[in-house]
């Protein structure tokens, strides 16, 4: 039988917490992570392809757009892979009381820049 | 599916607004989801100006006065008024919940009502739950014992019977399933929270002996692994309990047996 009755509202309506946020930030950036690692693979096949590339690679990189992109991936993993420790210890039954689940979500997003921070006064560091 | 957009029928219009007749200065405004059967209409949303100074003080108090005092065309269920029945449960301030323990005090701003998420509308604030009714039958909620004494008690163990807290308090309001975004995309064939805590807590009952067909009936890809720790539920519960942890002691279950 059809039913024709309205569909009552739902995301438009339900507020966000920080557990939700956190599971579909959790997901986005799975996917970018996805879409970045291709990139990465298709740009270490290009450099194989000689010196001009390699340069061209380099210029790119060293612009505004480019160094806002390796951030962007770099803050992406950071936050997937502090978010996929946060699923392990739940895998594992530990972490479910609403204001552990509160707080380690907040700190999965806190982390998450931190971590990126920290990843790139390494890498500058490492390359002077 | 994932569909974000309300179809076409569903579509919120702006309805009538009853301004305050009592001369009261002490107002709040009440917006409240409306969908008559009968007229064929989308539905709306009313506004209604109550007078608080003679409020008391839970968002189904609201309700009752608007009922009772400005439109009795509103229709909502309710019926012990004490959060132990689970019939009031709806949308309150964007957070699913029941209206006789919700205090209005604990809202800022202009009290927002509706029915629970992602459901057929009946009418009104009363959301069509037969599809989590047919899901809780399938769960066979009931004890399943081969012993055929049926002169002395079942004994449990007091370590027994404490695996049961937090799960037997739970009063299948639905508050917990129509906040999961994971039952709004697939609320057909994922079991969903509130489900799911009560086949956890068939599955957990020392007394039952039907353990390893439950968790082979429960353990499939839409039934249970739809459950992606969004946390919704656990924030829902008016009851307090943890059905995100009850799902996650399933899938544990199912891991190391």
């Amino acid at each position: 039988m059809k039913n024709d009755n309205p569909l009552s509202p739902h995301i438009q309506i339900y507020n966000w917490h920080i557990s939700s946020l956190v599971s579909i930030s959790h997901r986005i950036t799975g996917i970018i992570n996805f879409a970045s690692l291709t990139l990465i693979c298709f740009w270490v096949s290009y450099l194989v392809l000689g010196k001009d590339n390699y340069e061209f690679v380099f210029i790119f990189l060293n612009s505004f757009i480019g160094k806002f992109l390796i951030l962007a991936i770099v803050w992406s993993f950071s936050f997937q892979i502090l978010s996929e420790i946060r699923h392990l210890f739940w895998d594992y039954g530990i972490g479910f009381e609403l204001k552990t689940a509160n707080i380690t979500g907040s700190l999965v997003i806190v982390g998450s820049f931190i971590l990126t921070l920290l990843i790139y006064i390494t890498g500058k560091n490492f390359l002077t | 599916m994932v569909q974000i957009r309300l179809p076409e029928n569903s579509k919120i219009e702006k309805g009538n607004y009853y301004k305050d007749k009592t001369g009261s200065k002490n107002l709040r405004k009440v917006n409240i989801y409306r969908w008559d059967p009968s007229t064929g209409e989308k539905p709306r949303i009313d506004t209604y100006e109550v007078d608080m100074d003679n409020c008391p003080s839970k968002v189904l108090d609201i309700l009752n006065k608007i009922k009772n005092e400005i439109d009795p065309s509103i229709a909502y269920r309710r019926s012990c008024a004490h959060g132990v029945c689970g019939s009031c449960a709806m949308n309150m301030d964007g957070k699913n919940g029941l209206a006789c323990t919700k205090p209005h005090s604990e809202i800022k701003g202009d009290i927002n009502i509706y029915p629970l998420p992602h459901l057929k509308v009946l009418k009104d604030l009363i959301g069509d739950l037969s599809t989590l009714y047919k899901q809780y039958e399938s769960v066979e909620p009931w004890l399943k014992t081969s012993k055929k004494n049926n002169e002395k008690e079942n004994l449990q163990s007091k370590k027994d019977r404490a695996k049961l807290d937090g799960l037997y308090e739970c009063i299948m309001c639905a508050c917990c399933s129509t906040s999961c975004p994971s039952y709004w995309w697939n609320g057909e064939k994922y079991l969903g929270p509130a489900v799911l805590l009560q086949a956890y807590r068939w599955i957990i009952d020392s007394r039952d002996e039907d353990r390893k067909a439950r968790l082979k009936k429960v353990a499939d890809e839409l039934k249970l692994y739809r459950c992606h720790t969004i946390m919704n539920c656990t924030n829902a519960c008016p009851k307090g309990l943890n059905p995100a942890k009850a799902i996650a002691s399933i899938k544990k279950m199912l891991a190391t047996s």
